[in-house]
């Protein structure tokens, strides 16, 4: 082994890191926003009284989660050239749809959790059903969701790396940029690396962190 | 849509599927084996081999696998002295990626298993090994099937990621066809269907295992 490192590198490169590294973030968050919205209404759907809903859910689940990651986002970026989407935003319909399926499985069990005593004694206690979810289901099922939420979010720090396959200059790009500059591929791979273990540790705490302080527990207080 | 560029390529399709196919067996194969070993270790008694297991571990599970895929095709060769083609790269890193989760299944399903279990066999006679491989073990695996299928699954669609480092499995022959042709919407439908009803077999074949072997407990 003859290879002489240069970790140098990372730091002359610091700018189009961090820049890669925020761009990450924001599709990350983004995507996330995008996944939550999805998946929560498909997971209700799901869990419907009406039949229509709960197929067009089960098909859409289904088909979203078969279907791997990088073809959701050739389908928009390739595919659907006619809408003229810049590739950041081809990137997030990628990534919330692909994900809206897990996060619809996430909250459809979830739902299933909660023992079905607590709706009863909520409706017998005369809360309307709106108020009986609001109150008494939705609080529980998010406290039982909680950790798969956090590692569905980790998860999708990850996949973003693939928006760099449709010219998103994210973290990944960003190294496949520098590695193009200097040949300095085992630097620039490991510094990104490190950089996604400290996003995927950071946020799956936060989240974590978040849903207990700011919805669990306030639901749960009188 | 018109489908009759899919038709006319179809052999060349059909072929690149196939690839994606036999890769798809050959590492969930790979990486069920070493992440049966890996999820041993991560429980070994000896501190050294258990910390070793529980860094490999997190290290992977915090890496996208496009990233490990790049190190193993881009990164180590001059390291190592030692260049990869495309496709040991990809078949060399998806086995290290899901062996670190299959790890942690590997790991969750042996200790969903009873300490009474372990114990009960002790007490009649058997030698811990024998203990963990006829009691535990046997017990362990069929409580995984969903976990492990899921993982299944999950690699038969990260084959796709080969194509990013110049592998033409099918979703890389899609894009060559497409490159060649310039039809992007039947070519994706057609990519799409094939790894939905690869992927959902697959799925299918893990939910019939598990109602046959499921422990009810």
């Amino acid at each position: 082994m003859s290879y002489s490192f240069d970790w140098g590198v990372l730091w002359r490169y610091r700018e189009a890191l961090l820049g890669g590294f925020a761009l990450t973030l924001a599709l990350s968050i983004v995507s996330l926003m995008g996944a939550l919205g999805v998946g929560m209404l498909a997971g209700a759907a799901a869990e419907s009284e009406r039949r229509w809903a709960r197929v067009i859910a089960a098909a859409y689940v289904e088909i979203a989660r078969n279907v791997p990651l990088l073809v959701h986002l050739y389908v928009w970026y390739l595919g659907l050239t006619t809408l003229k989407l810049p590739a950041f935003w081809c990137g997030v319909l990628g990534l919330s749809l692909y994900s809206g399926a897990y996060v619809a499985e996430i909250v459809r069990s979830g739902l299933q959790a909660v023992p079905a005593g607590q709706r009863a004694a909520g409706l017998a206690s005369g809360l309307s059903p709106r108020q009986v979810l609001r109150h008494i289901v939705y609080p529980q099922a998010l406290r039982i969701v909680a950790p798969s939420l956090a590692g569905l979010f980790s998860q999708l720090i990850k996949d973003s790396s693939l928006a760099s396959v449709i010219s998103v200059a994210e973290l990944t790009f960003v190294a496949g940029a520098i590695e193009g500059d200097t040949f300095r591929t085992f630097e620039a791979y490991i510094g990104i690396t490190v950089l996604y273990l400290v996003a995927v540790t950071a946020i799956s705490q936060l989240t974590l962190r978040t849903l207990r302080s700011r919805i669990v527990e306030p639901a749960m207080r009188y | 849509m018109d489908f009759s560029v899919v038709a006319r390529n179809l052999p060349y399709l059909v072929a690149a599927f196939a690839l994606t196919l036999t890769t798809a067996a050959l590492v969930i194969a790979g990486g069920t084996v070493t992440g049966v070993l890996l999820g041993l270790a991560r429980g070994a008694g000896a501190s050294a081999v258990r910390g070793a297991a529980m860094l490999y571990i997190g290290f992977i599970r915090g890496t996208p696998l496009l990233v490990v895929l790049f190190v193993v095709y881009f990164a180590l060769p001059p390291l190592i002295g030692h260049r990869f083609t495309a496709y040991e790269a990809a078949v060399i890193g998806f086995i290290a990626f899901i062996a670190a989760y299959i790890a942690e299944d590997v790991r969750s399903g042996i200790l969903s298993v009873p300490r009474g279990q372990i114990e009960a066999g002790l007490a009649s006679g058997l030698s811990r090994g024998q203990a963990l491989r006829l009691v535990v073990l046997p017990q362990a695996i069929r409580r995984m099937i969903p976990a492990l299928f899921n993982q299944f699954v999950r690699l038969l669609k990260f084959t796709s990621v080969a194509s990013v480092i110049g592998v033409t499995e099918l979703t890389g022959a899609t894009l060559a066809v497409n490159a060649r042709e310039f039809q992007p919407l039947p070519l994706l439908a057609f990519l799409a269907l094939a790894y939905f009803a690869a992927c959902y077999a697959l799925s299918l074949v893990g939910r019939w295992l598990n109602r046959r072997y499921a422990i009810m407990s």
